[in-house]
């Protein structure tokens, strides 16, 4: 409910700025359309009058995909015509228009719905049965009005589309070369996740037995019992070493907490392995899908471990919550920024990221503060 | 002996300078880098090089490059590589040319310590020294029309301790048989592969794996 709410308010605030506009884009039409016609009859000022009016009408139609975004939820191409442009101008104030239209609509519903209200607060009820009839009234009118305002906001949509593109063929054509990008990106992921394993057990798992091997080989060899009891005792030790070693390299390849536990828990856990203070905030209202939890565990636990080793931040805040079925994530640093997205493990979430249709972003100033924000898709 | 030592693990490195202090070498420098190992070598002029193949700064075959450039550039130095696993390109690479005072170990060897200090000995030595690891896995491509397949079953171990760089009496020994039949074999080996028995045992041994290598 509280989401619908938020989102009426946001399209009602869409249409209101959406009519204002409209009437900027009548004057301007009527403008452009006599200045083109001045120059059909004098072809000579062509160059003159077709400047100011193409970045006009740029200037308008950025506003307006601007405002289709952030306020209606439709996103409309950033490279048209501007022949184009100048036609979806010269229709679209009609239907900004209407829009206001339908806003009033609105607001004469909420007066007459609550109607009621203010006769009982001003007047005593002298026709109960006639204010009933102004109160049901009014409150259909609004309910036929909040229909009309997600209408309004698709055909608002499918105007611009109409003019500016991009078209249902480009769009597939965009969307086809995004999958293929984003799955040589997980070809490309899963081989780099691979050697970094294989180094991982080489380098660390290997090593460390090769070690105690040494160290019980010599303690095999010494003559002497108390240099060979020293030598036990650091074998003992190495050993424990090793295990731990073993027990971090597992848990890189995949925190089983996760399936275990939940996406909360595994959250926890990265906090409490961190050796700098992490403060968390996790407000999710249902555990989320497999993949996506998956992935921002591994955003989450990768900029920590970053924060850790790169930042010399004195403490980290990670927060969690969801928007109309998206996971967001946001992990702050003080450190001293300067983090490279280009560098293999920022490069390697973001394309875990773009592999389920999310977004990875790293503000990171020379100077700090870091902050990694990721959008995942839960669908 | 006169060691020096590039291993990029600290734990490992430090693991091997005592290992070898306890037998009694002199380590030398002990470095964790390509570069750095061949400056060292440069200056000192070590009796013996022992170098971990991947190193600093791409961990691909850094170690390598460096124990060609060192028998290449000073013939007196011997070059024990240890590898993680079993690079057969690595191998050959070490046995190209006339090289003498090679050695290429599996890492894991350094464990079963008297054998590792055994192959050390011999590559300062002048002579080889060949993981059986490696050893076998070179052996192990005889299903071609292969002189190798010509072996009887005694000819092939005998071979094998050989590739790896044993004298006639160690094979004896670990063979349990006479060194005078350990003589045998060889010439009978020498015979099948056509090789002439010139040179040291390392020059056969080499040439004995070149042959399997091309």
């Amino acid at each position: 409910m509280n989401t619908a709410v938020r989102r009426g308010a946001r399209l009602g605030t869409g249409l209101a700025i959406g009519g204002s506009t409209a009437v900027v884009e009548l004057a301007f039409s009527l403008l452009a359309g006599t200045a083109l016609l001045l120059v059909r009859a004098w072809p000579r000022g062509r160059r003159a009058v077709m400047r100011p009016v193409t970045a006009g009408a740029r200037r308008l139609v950025d506003l307006e995909r601007h405002r289709l975004r952030t306020m209606l939820g439709e996103r409309v191409s950033a490279s048209y015509e501007p022949t184009k442009a100048l036609w979806y101008l010269a229709t679209r104030w009609a239907l900004g228009l209407f829009g206001v239209v339908v806003l009033l609509a609105a607001v004469v519903g909420v007066g007459y719905g609550t109607l009621f209200v203010y006769a009982w607060a001003i007047t005593d009820l002298k026709n109960p049965d006639e204010l009933a009839l102004g109160t049901f009234g009014g409150l259909f009118l609004l309910f036929l009005t909040s229909l009309a305002f997600f209408e309004i906001a698709a055909l608002e949509g499918k105007l611009a589309r109409y003019f500016l593109g991009p078209s249902q063929q480009a769009e597939l054509e965009r969307r086809i070369e995004q999958l293929a990008v984003s799955r040589a990106g997980v070809v490309d992921l899963v081989h780099d996740e691979r050697r970094r394993i294989e180094r991982d057990l080489h380098d660390g798992v290997q090593q460390g037995l090769v070690a105690l091997g040494m160290l019980l080989g010599r303690a095999r060899r010494s003559s002497d019992a108390r240099h060979a009891d020293e030598l036990l005792r650091q074998a003992h030790e190495q050993a424990g070493h090793v295990l731990n070693e073993l027990r971090e390299v597992a848990w890189r390849v995949y925190p089983t907490v996760l399936d275990e536990a939940g996406f909360r828990a595994a959250l926890e856990t990265v906090a409490e392995r961190s050796s700098v203070p992490v403060k968390l905030r996790c407000r999710l209202a249902s555990e989320p899908p497999k993949a996506a939890a998956t992935v921002a565990y591994f955003v989450v636990s990768e900029s920590v471990t970053n924060a850790v080793k790169h930042s010399g931040a004195t403490s980290i805040d990670v927060r969690v919550d969801e928007d109309t079925r998206t996971l967001r994530i946001r992990v702050t640093d003080d450190g001293k920024g300067g983090a490279d997205s280009s560098g293999s493990g920022l490069f390697g979430l973001a394309r875990r990221v773009e592999a389920l249709d999310g977004i990875l972003r790293v503000d990171s100033p020379p100077g700090g503060p870091t902050t990694i924000t990721a959008e995942i898709p839960c669908e | 002996m006169r060691v020096v030592l590039a291993e990029d693990s600290t734990l490992l490195r430090e693991g091997l300078v005592r290992l070898l202090a306890e037998e009694g070498h002199e380590v030398v420098d002990a470095v964790a880098d390509a570069d750095t190992l061949l400056a060292v070598v440069a200056h000192d002029q070590p009796d013996v090089v022992v170098a971990d193949v991947r190193m600093p700064p791409s961990h691909t075959d850094e170690g390598l490059r460096a124990a060609l450039e060192i028998r290449k550039r000073w013939p007196a130095v011997g070059v024990l590589v240890l590898s993680q696993y079993v690079e057969k390109r690595y191998a050959t690479e070490l046995l190209t040319g006339d090289s003498e005072g090679v050695g290429y170990l599996l890492k894991d060897r350094v464990v079963q310590v008297d054998e590792f200090l055994d192959a050390l000995e011999r590559v300062a030595a002048g002579r080889a020294a060949f993981d059986p690891e490696v050893v076998r896995q070179l052996l192990a491509r005889s299903n071609r029309t292969d002189p190798l397949s010509r072996l009887t079953e005694r000819e092939r171990e005998v071979l094998a301790e050989m590739a790896q760089g044993h004298t006639n009496t160690a094979i004896g020994r670990r063979l349990h048989i006479s060194v005078s039949a350990v003589e045998k074999h060889c010439n009978a080996i020498f015979e099948k592969l056509e090789i002439s028995g010139t040179g040291g045992y390392s020059r056969r041994v080499l040439a004995v794996l070149r042959y399997l290598n091309t």
